[in-house]
């Protein structure tokens, strides 16, 4: 087994991290394997470079960021637990209704329902009431419609000789 | 005498006051350390590790001490960053952000954005104080980059790093050979 490249156990090796019988098995291996003697000296000096050249984080006063930290704290404890829980979903909850909303409202077939009427029988049954009006289409055009609505309600009973 | 990590993250499931300022107080600074090697962005990694301070103080009583109070809470701390590398990884598919294509090995495109706008200054400083080496850590993908920060930065060991990014260690293993194997090829491309 010693003749199997064990790159992946380098880094723990290098670092003193192998437990037996790995460790022997990697230092097995390293004795006839110069390839991976090269791999792991790369290695150790990569992990050396990182650890004197790691970068500085940007600077941040602590003193704010705790006041910070504990204010949040305090407003998530406000809330309280039930109403937290009850307040994160309710712009999920919002959007949700005002898509059903929505969609239901531009939807003719959820509106009606199996049992609501039919709007074209609707259209035709205003449309029919309308017919008397549009027979007396004559008498209708001489008529000022908001004062003499009475007479618009009462085509049906003027006599004949008016119609004309 | 001194009260240990463990003991304080006891006391604060208990709730017993100036407990979680003084475990807040002694990790502030490892805690966004940790963050910023994760996020990149100053504003970010303060909140992702107050994120994760805010789900220590709920969660202190499932803290079952099996494990160093560090290991439990950097888990929480990587978590939050990763979940947040996530949702922009997400946000960035969603708005058509181009995908990483058909080469495996080539940069993750989120890696490769520019940072949320920080001030001009700190990008500058910033720039000036990472070495080369780290700037191309930064192009690796999350968790590689993870593993490489607490191993080299915090001197995690492998088992560690395991239980705080939540993998087996010849996982662990596999990322941080993967992260010098691809720093090494790159650092020679550049030779």
């Amino acid at each position: 087994m010693s003749d199997v490249h064990v790159d992946e156990l380098l880094v723990d090796h290098a670092r003193g991290e192998l437990a037996e019988p790995e460790r022997s098995r990697v230092a097995a291996h390293l004795a006839i394997c110069a390839e991976c003697r090269a791999t792991r000296e790369r290695y150790t000096a990569l992990m050396a470079e990182l650890q004197r050249t790691a970068p500085t984080p940007p600077s941040v006063h602590w003193g704010a960021y705790r006041a910070e930290l504990r204010d949040r704290l305090e407003r998530r404890g406000a809330a309280g637990p039930v109403w937290g829980w009850l307040l994160r979903p309710a712009p999920a909850f919002v959007a949700a209704a005002l898509v059903t909303a929505l969609v239901v409202a531009g939807w003719p077939g959820i509106v009606r329902g199996p049992g609501a009427p039919d709007p074209l029988a609707l259209d035709n049954t205003i449309l029919a009431s309308q017919l008397d009006m549009i027979a007396r289409l004559d008498v209708v055009q001489r008529l000022d419609l908001l004062e003499d609505f009475n007479v618009i309600n009462e085509l049906d009973e003027l006599p004949e000789a008016s119609k004309s | 005498m001194e009260s240990s990590d463990e003991e304080l993250c006891r006391a604060v499931a208990e709730r017993k006051p100036g407990a979680f300022d003084l475990l807040a107080e002694r990790y502030q600074e490892r805690a966004y350390r940790i963050a910023w090697s994760i996020v990149r962005d100053r504003e970010e990694a303060k909140d992702c590790s107050q994120d994760a301070f805010i789900r220590l103080h709920e969660a202190a009583g499932s803290f079952a001490g099996q494990s160093k109070f560090s290991t439990w809470f950097y888990r929480i701390l990587v978590n939050c960053c990763l979940d947040r590398q996530r949702r922009r990884r997400g946000w960035r598919r969603l708005v058509g952000w181009r995908d990483r294509g058909d080469d495996p090995d080539g940069p993750d495109p989120v890696e490769q954005a520019a940072a949320p706008f920080s001030d001009p200054a700190d990008a500058l400083d910033t720039e000036q104080r990472m070495s080369r080496v780290w700037a191309l850590v930064n192009e690796l993908s999350p968790q590689q980059r993870a593993a490489v920060t607490l191993s080299v930065r915090e001197g995690l060991a492998t088992r560690d790093i395991a239980a705080v990014l939540s993998v087996s260690e010849a996982t662990v293993r596999v990322h941080l050979h993967r992260a010098l194997s691809t720093l090494r090829r790159r650092l020679g491309d550049e030779a």
